[in-house]
């Protein structure tokens, strides 16, 4: 009998649930982005940081091994905020190199080749759709950021005992949720640049630029004007005070606070989010 | 047609593209952004110069009597009201160390004799920083256009400019599907790069070198009328001169390494990561690799030498040891024998491409 003739009907089976709707389209983009050969040269090379780091745990927790220097040599192996401090500063810069390696080809695909309407015509909303290429990301950037950093916390407290623990707690939360609040903030940055440039190439160059031209742009502010407060506008200054908040170290008085960077993250990450609702439809405008 | 006059009609064909796509907002935005800070500098300085000169203004001898030392209400008693004042508290840190020991409160100053500014700094009570400066200074504001023009234009504006233009050149056309009327037409592959390469080149370079002297004239102009000639007429034309003249061989350069690597490679973000970093660290290689750089060359070119970022971390500034500047001519010669290298790469690469466009 022709297609066209038959008689059709509401689906009435089993219906998959949210999560599992969800999951499906990260399992197949994951397989495609660690495929890329340089994803994965990169994520090897961004194991060298946190392995240096677990030798310096270690030698930190050895005293025996440095006995007879003097007590500069003692503060310099402290395993303190400062420390998880430089740790993620490193690894931070790791991360923006693979979202901006990684993170174009996520949507920019989709749209380049009218995608979107074969998505939303499925039990999809733009929410898991964006949630969905998110978590892709999210993953893989967690990879050089969290897993390493609570290995590392998990090792010094491990080796330290459970007093350093009790003592020191808030760094590995500063940790996770410092790390969280970055990856998210790349995450979309990515994704925003991803839709808005349809070509991977050119959004991989915006990804970069993005955080470079703000961070240069802020410096110029400052250097021209003679202030400091455009520092809220350099991402990576705004995440590093709001790390040093967490991490519990001081900030120089005369630049941004922990309030101010936090409420530009904030205000950044809203902004991104908009803009990505408004550039994900299922119908396109030809002009 | 001989080869040169191919090359400029596919010259001129792509210019208009180059000039005024929707892409070259970008661009445009990026040279000028530099002239609008200058700008705004000078109009920020006058209304400032109003705002506080008024009744919060406050003799310049008074402020010259307050030295380190003095406590914070001496200074108000002596100087009067002033124009900001801020107090902070320090909050007690987990890993305080008892035997360093951290000032509680600090109260900072600010006050203005009708040209200075005075930043007053006090520590539980005692002044123990004074940092007067003129709101329009020349000298400053020309140091500062050499940091500007070395970290932010060389650095990342015409950089990411050049990224942005040279790449499109070919990969763009490629992603748009349209490279191949190019490879119909009866002309040599050599002619057609070289025809992209000079439209490429002529945009970056009008629109960096202009941008670099639109913010040079920026940075000049609303100075002193007097200080303003005195410069022309001395050094002033031979700056200008060497800031645009940077720029647009900063174009020669970056411009035939990403028409190059949209050639070669099929993602070009990945030697622009690798230039990126290379240029990054590149103060703290040895003087032989620094040579292998575009910014040594350039930084050779720029009239005025930078100081070192003062917020740099001592452990890097031990690390940093930027090689002495190239002379002139070298640094112009080897720009552009390593511009005929890249270009000549990029001309073998243009010979054997095939269009798949399937794999873009």
């Amino acid at each position: 009998m022709a297609v066209y003739r038959r008689g059709y009907q509401r689906y009435e089976g089993g219906l998959t649930s949210h999560l599992e709707r969800l999951m499906v389209m990260p399992r197949f983009s994951w397989a495609r982005m660690v495929e890329q050969k340089f994803v994965l040269i990169l994520l090897v090379v961004s194991m060298f940081w946190p392995l240096l780091c677990a030798t310096f745990v270690y030698l930190a927790n050895h005293s025996e091994l440095w006995q007879g220097f003097d007590t500069g040599f003692k503060k310099f192996l402290a395993i303190n905020g400062k420390f998880f401090s430089v740790f993620m500063k490193v690894q931070s810069g790791y991360a923006l190199i693979l979202a901006s390696v990684a993170g174009p080809g996520l949507i920019a695909p989709d749209l380049s080749n009218n995608a979107l309407p074969l998505y939303f015509s499925r039990p999809l909303t733009r929410g898991d759709y964006i949630l969905s290429r998110m978590i892709v990301l999210l993953g893989l950037l967690s990879l050089v950021t969290i897993v390493p950093g609570m290995l590392l916390f998990g090792m010094q407290a491990g080796i330290a005992g459970g007093d350093w623990f009790w003592n020191n707690w808030y760094l590995g939360a500063a940790i996770f949720f410092g790390f969280a609040l970055y990856i998210v903030t790349v995450s979309l940055v990515a994704m925003t640049c991803s839709a808005y440039v349809k070509w991977r190439v050119v959004a991989g160059a915006l990804v970069l630029a993005f955080f470079f031209l703000l961070a240069g742009a802020s410096e110029m502010v400052n250097s021209v004007f003679r202030v400091e407060w455009a520092s809220v506008f350099n991402v990576g200054y705004a995440m590093n005070t709001v790390w040093a908040g967490m991490l519990d170290l001081a900030i120089p008085d005369e630049k941004p606070g922990v309030l101010e960077c936090a409420v530009f993250i904030g205000a950044l990450g809203a902004g991104l989010l908009a803009l990505l609702a408004r550039k994900l439809r299922a119908v396109e405008v030809v002009k | 047609m001989t080869p040169l006059s191919q090359i400029w009609v596919i010259a001129k064909m792509e210019l208009g593209r180059v000039f005024f796509s929707r892409r070259s907002f970008w661009v445009y935005l990026l040279a000028l952004f530099p002239t609008v800070i200058f700008l705004g500098h000078a109009i920020d300085a006058q209304l400032k110069v109003k705002r506080w000169g008024g009744e919060r203004g406050v003799k310049a001898e008074l402020l010259d009597q307050a030295q380190s030392g003095m406590t914070d209400e001496q200074v108000l008693a002596l100087v009067g009201k002033p124009v900001t004042d801020q107090t902070r508290k320090r909050r007690a840190r987990r890993d305080d160390d008892p035997a360093d020991k951290q000032p509680e409160v600090r109260r900072y100053m600010m006050y203005f004799d009708g040209k200075r500014r005075v930043d007053l700094r006090f520590e539980d009570g005692k002044l123990v920083s004074r940092n007067a400066r003129v709101l329009m200074n020349f000298e400053d504001d020309r140091r500062v256009y050499a940091g500007m023009f070395q970290y932010f234009y060389l650095r990342l504006g015409i950089f990411f400019g050049c990224l942005g233009i040279f790449i499109n050149l070919f990969r763009g056309e490629m992603l748009d599907r349209s490279l191949h009327f190019w490879f119909l037409a009866p002309v040599k592959r050599e002619v057609l790069l070289l025809g992209k390469y000079l439209a490429g080149l002529i945009a970056a370079a009008v629109i960096f070198g202009g941008g670099a002297m639109l913010s040079f004239l920026a940075m000049v102009l609303p100075h002193d009328s007097v200080e303003v000639q005195t410069f022309w007429q001395t050094i002033g034309t031979e700056h200008a001169f060497w800031y645009a003249a940077a720029a647009a061989l900063g174009c020669v350069g970056y411009g035939s390494v990403f028409l190059a690597s949209g050639l070669l490679l099929r993602n070009p973000i990945i030697p622009a990561i690798v230039i990126l970093v290379w240029e990054s660290i590149n103060g703290f290689l040895p003087d032989v690799m620094q040579k292998l750089s575009v910014l040594h060359y350039l930084q050779s070119l720029c009239p005025v030498p930078v100081p070192l970022p003062t917020e740099m971390p001592a452990v890097l500034k031990m690390l940093l040891a930027p090689a002495a500047p190239t002379a002139v001519w070298i640094s112009v010669a080897g720009l552009l024998t390593l511009t005929g290298l890249v270009l000549f790469a990029a001309m073998q690469a243009a010979r054997r491409l095939e269009i798949n466009y399937g794999a873009e």
